[in-house]
Formats: C-alpha cells, sequence, structure tokens
C-alpha cells in the first residue's frame, strides 16, 4: 500500500464518525452487496461518508490492506473496522448494530431498524 | 478441482465443522458484475465449529478467509460467510 493511499484512509475514517468503502456511490450502488449496506444506514437515518472504490485503485487495494479484510463493502464507525455486507446485516438483525451506534454516540432512528428487524424476523 | 470442493476440503481440515454447506449461487448472478460463465464466481458458505466459539464476528471471518488462502480467495468474486459456533 502507498504511504499516500494509507494516510487517506486513516484521515477519512479518522474525520468522519461513519465511512462506507463500496464499490459506487451511496446514491448510485454499483454492487448489490454495498448496495445492501448503504440501504441500511440510509433506511436508518445514518450519517455517513461514502468512499468509491471504483474512483480509485489505490483506495480499492489501499483499504484492503488497511483492515486486513479482503472484499468491499467496508464500514468504519469511529475508525474501527466493524465488518462487511455479512456481517452489518447479522449486526442489523440482532441489534448490535444499534447499540454500537449508541454506544459511539452516533444519531439513527431507532423505529426505523426496528422495522428492518420486523420485515426480516 | 472445482472451487466448491476446494472451499470444503479447505474449511474441513481448518475448522472440523460439525456442519458445512458450501453452495454455488453463481447463476443467480448471471448478467451480473463479476459472473463468469460456467459459475464458481459466487458462493455462499454456511459453518459451524466448535472452533469458532471464542472470536468475535470479525475474528471469525478472518479465520475463514485464511484457511481459504488469499489466492482462493482472490478467485472468488463474491463470499458471503454465515460462521456460528
Amino acid at each position: 500500500m502507498t504511504t499516500s493511499a494509507k494516510d487517506t484512509i486513516k484521515e477519512t475514517v479518522t474525520n468522519n464518525d461513519v465511512v462506507l468503502f463500496m464499490k459506487g456511490t451511496a446514491s448510485m450502488p454499483q454492487c448489490g452487496f454495498s448496495s445492501r449496506v448503504a440501504g441500511v444506514l440510509n433506511y436508518m437515518g445514518v450519517a455517513f461518508k461514502d468512499v468509491n472504490v471504483l474512483a480509485d485503485d489505490e483506495i480499492r487495494q489501499g483499504i484492503k490492506d488497511y483492515s486486513d479484510w479482503p472484499t468491499i463493502p467496508q464500514l468504519y464507525v469511529k475508525g474501527e473496522f466493524v465488518g462487511g455486507c455479512d456481517i452489518v446485516t447479522e449486526m442489523t438483525l440482532s441489534g448490535e448494530l444499534d447499540k454500537l451506534l449508541a454506544d459511539e454516540g452516533i444519531a439513527f432512528d431507532k423505529d426505523a431498524a426496528d422495522k428492518i428487524r420486523e420485515a426480516n424476523g | 478441482m472445482k472451487v466448491a470442493d476446494e472451499i470444503t476440503e479447505k474449511l474441513t481440515a481448518a475448522f472440523q465443522p460439525d456442519e458445512l454447506r458450501v453452495i454455488d449461487e453463481s447463476e443467480a448472478h448471471r448478467g451480473h458484475a463479476g459472473y463468469r460463465e460456467g459459475g464458481q464466481s459466487h458462493f455462499k458458505v454456511i459453518i459451524r465449529a466448535p472452533a469458532f466459539a471464542p472470536m468475535s464476528r470479525v475474528a471469525r471471518h478472518r479465520a475463514v478467509h485464511a484457511a481459504l488462502t488469499p489466492a482462493l480467495v482472490g478467485r472468488i468474486h463474491a463470499l458471503s460467510l454465515e460462521i456460528s459456533a
């Protein structure tokens, strides 16, 4: 990983409470897995910064090295790697994501989160 | 060797799972990004093994990725994991 890619990633996850490294953008995802995570965050009303890895090859590879995680999407909360699509989905359904966001003082719509669980329960 | 067989072999050796299902979902992604003719590009793995009990979610996924080796993970376009202890 180049120093600049690592610095850019570190700066991005440090300066934004919630960051999603994804294929495409939050408004136009280009992969089903990225789309699912962005969709959950949007629905739960979580403000997040989206980083489109398809727009920058160095970031696309760099983020995999940074987290020691081979796939995209990748969700970060307060600088900490949370997981990819499977983990975010599981945490949403189990309520762990609510707890994480609440513990970190990040605003989200609890009713919307409950609706996701009702629809997938 | 088929990719599914390779996944099964590596995960069985690494974790001696109580349950292991390797599902080739490639056909469901026909026409999408990453689809290859002949399939073997999109997999769902359901694995249950006592070895995962002390691990966090992220650690469980990392352990599976490591057991599969980067070379094999790199050949799979999409890998969905359902891991339990």
